[in-house]
């Protein structure tokens, strides 16, 4: 009874299991230097030709926050306060760290069927490297946060310790972006009109993101309740809305003007799901990709 | 519980060294619905979906295809555009998987499908080589290891910082070639690519090849020339309209394909 000890068992180990992990150990290796230069090659490429290369990445939310600033600060005169400064570029970075990932994601596979129409290859590594790369990006633009956050301390103290859980942040946030880009980017090799729309929908979605307004005077209840429902099912709003959390609402005592309540455990959860269902609709549909790319 | 541990270990057949079969293919069958016209935009599948109008048509590309390959042995594909060669040596790769049939293939294979469709014709040689590099396997080290020789078959020490876009298209087949060739595979899968690039280089690649060969490597080259099919293979297989038509000494197939595609004309 003691199958553990049987040499049949153990022939199995060698001959069966071994050869197995082995192969699987090697197949994750391959893909994760493909990976490795898919994202080294992204990021070149994103900046080539250009004077000053890898300096836009801190360079762009800086200049979009210059641009919200001047419409909605001074034009409109929304909000003048030297924190607002602050609170445009938390909803630009966040947002447009989704934004990257997922676009660029759309069209990997089809922009690269020539390496996956002729190589035995796992498709996900071409979502996966726009997702790592849009990540490497964050970090960068996180350079132009702390510039912000100094202009802004010279009023306001901003810096908190809370800070440091951008970092377990992160991870969630991926989660988020690599289980809407395996959706999308599957459904791109189907229906090439899927970028289209897509744009159209990130237009909206920006707009339905607390990325400049605040949820204050919205004039009736009725009004308030919907934008507040709103909130509450847009998986951006929560990310956002935690970054701001933990970069300076938390030090300046304004967490309760925070148009959404959330935490690092919804953010998981929201990040778990979509990672899950992106997975799901990858591998179902993947099978078929070869033949309509 | 015995049972069990039976079952999970299928006996497996002792091959002497000499006949050890590495590829199989037993009546592998590859058939996809086709959409009459090719649908991409939702508007379209909608509007077609709702006058009902999606024809599919079962498209069968190959039928019934059986042959196997012993180790060290090389085997020409041969047949008219569109008969399903590039699709068998897509399916030995394990790109796509057949509707029917079971394939059976030993040791690695390296695949030379189309050279250079891999690139991206932004970046530049250097990171080409990286890239596709990568994709067929390589570690950080041996590619490290091999990259000079590479960069030297394919005669580009001049141009390793260019990016591809200025390149000839021989020159990025060169390159091709010479990433895929330094793998060192238990199998060879060769399509089509004989036929590009210049006299020299052609010269060049045979060679590579017939020197693989030499060392035992298994090869099937899908080819348009006869005369290559004839040196570098002993067997040929030949294939119309997805199916087999003859097996056999690579000599007597081309012959008869050669009157058969005469006969036609």
């Amino acid at each position: 009874m003691n199958i553990f000890k049987s040499p049949k068992f153990s022939a199995f180990i060698e001959e069966k299991a071994k050869p197995f992990l082995v192969k699987q150990k090697k197949e994750l290796a391959k893909n994760t230097n493909i990976v490795i230069e898919l994202v080294k090659r992204g990021i070149k490429l994103q900046y080539r030709n250009s004077a000053i290369g890898v300096i836009w990445t801190i360079l762009n939310p800086l200049l979009n926050m210059f641009v919200m600033y001047i419409v909605f600060g001074t034009i409109l005169k929304y909000n003048d306060d030297k924190t607002y400064l602050l609170y445009l570029l938390c909803g630009n970075i966040i947002f447009n760290t989704m934004r990257g990932a997922t676009s660029q994601s759309l069209t990997s596979l089809v922009y690269n069927r020539g390496l996956l129409t002729k190589n035995k290859i796992a498709y996900n590594v071409f979502p996966l490297a726009c997702n790592l790369s849009a990540i490497v990006n964050f970090l960068f633009s996180f350079i132009a946060l702390i510039v912000v956050m100094l202009i802004v301390s010279i009023q306001v103290p901003v810096f908190s310790r809370m800070i440091w859980l951008t970092i377990p942040m992160l991870p969630a946030l991926f989660l988020f972006n690599y289980g809407m880009s395996l959706i999308l980017s599957a459904l791109y090799v189907f229906f090439r009109d899927v970028m289209h729309f897509y744009n159209v929908f990130l237009t909206l979605w920006m707009y339905f993101t607390p990325i400049f307004y605040k949820l204050k005077n919205l004039g009736s209840l009725w009004q308030e309740i919907v934008m507040k429902l709103v909130m509450k099912l847009n998986p951006m709003a929560h990310f956002v809305e935690y970054f701001r959390d933990i970069i300076y609402r938390v030090k300046i005592g304004t967490l309760h003007e925070a148009t959404v309540d959330t935490s690092l455990i919804t953010l998981y959860i929201i990040g778990l799901s979509f990672a899950i269902v992106g997975t799901l609709v990858f591998s179902i549909t993947k099978r078929k990709f070869i033949f309509s790319i | 519980m015995e049972e069990i541990v039976n079952d999970s270990l299928p006996v497996e057949e002792i091959h002497t060294e000499e006949d050890q079969t590495v590829i199989e293919l037993t009546n592998v069958a590859m058939e996809y619905f086709m959409q009459a016209e090719k649908v991409d935009s939702l508007k379209e599948f909608f509007v077609r979906l709702v006058k009902g109008k999606i024809k599919r048509q079962k498209k069968k590309i190959l039928q019934d295809i059986s042959f196997s390959v012993k180790k060290g042995e090389s085997v020409g594909i041969i047949g008219h555009n569109g008969a399903g060669k590039s699709t068998i040596l897509k399916i030995i790769t394990g790109i796509i998987k057949p509707t029917a049939g079971s394939v059976m293939v030993k040791g690695s294979v390296a695949p030379l499908l189309n050279l250079g469709a891999g690139f991206d014709y932004e970046a530049t040689a250097r990171e080409n080589i990286h890239l596709n590099g990568a994709i067929l396997g390589y570690t950080k080290k041996e590619l490290k290891e091999k990259f000079s020789s590479i960069v030297e078959f394919a005669g580009l020490e001049e141009y390793i910082d260019v990016p591809l876009k200025n390149f000839s298209s021989g020159m990025v087949a060169r390159l091709g070639f010479a990433i895929a060739i330094d793998v060192e595979p238990d199998i060879l899968l060769v399509d089509e690519i004989l036929s590009v690039g210049d006299e020299n280089f052609r010269v060049k690649c045979s060679q590579k090849i017939e020197e693989l060969q030499r060392k035992g490597v298994t090869c099937i080259i899908v080819s348009h020339s006869l005369q290559q099919i004839k040196k570098l293979c002993q067997r040929a297989v030949w294939i119309e309209k997805g199916e087999i038509v003859a097996v056999g000494d690579s000599g007597e197939i081309c012959d008869r394909y050669y009157e058969y595609s005469n006969s036609k004309k």
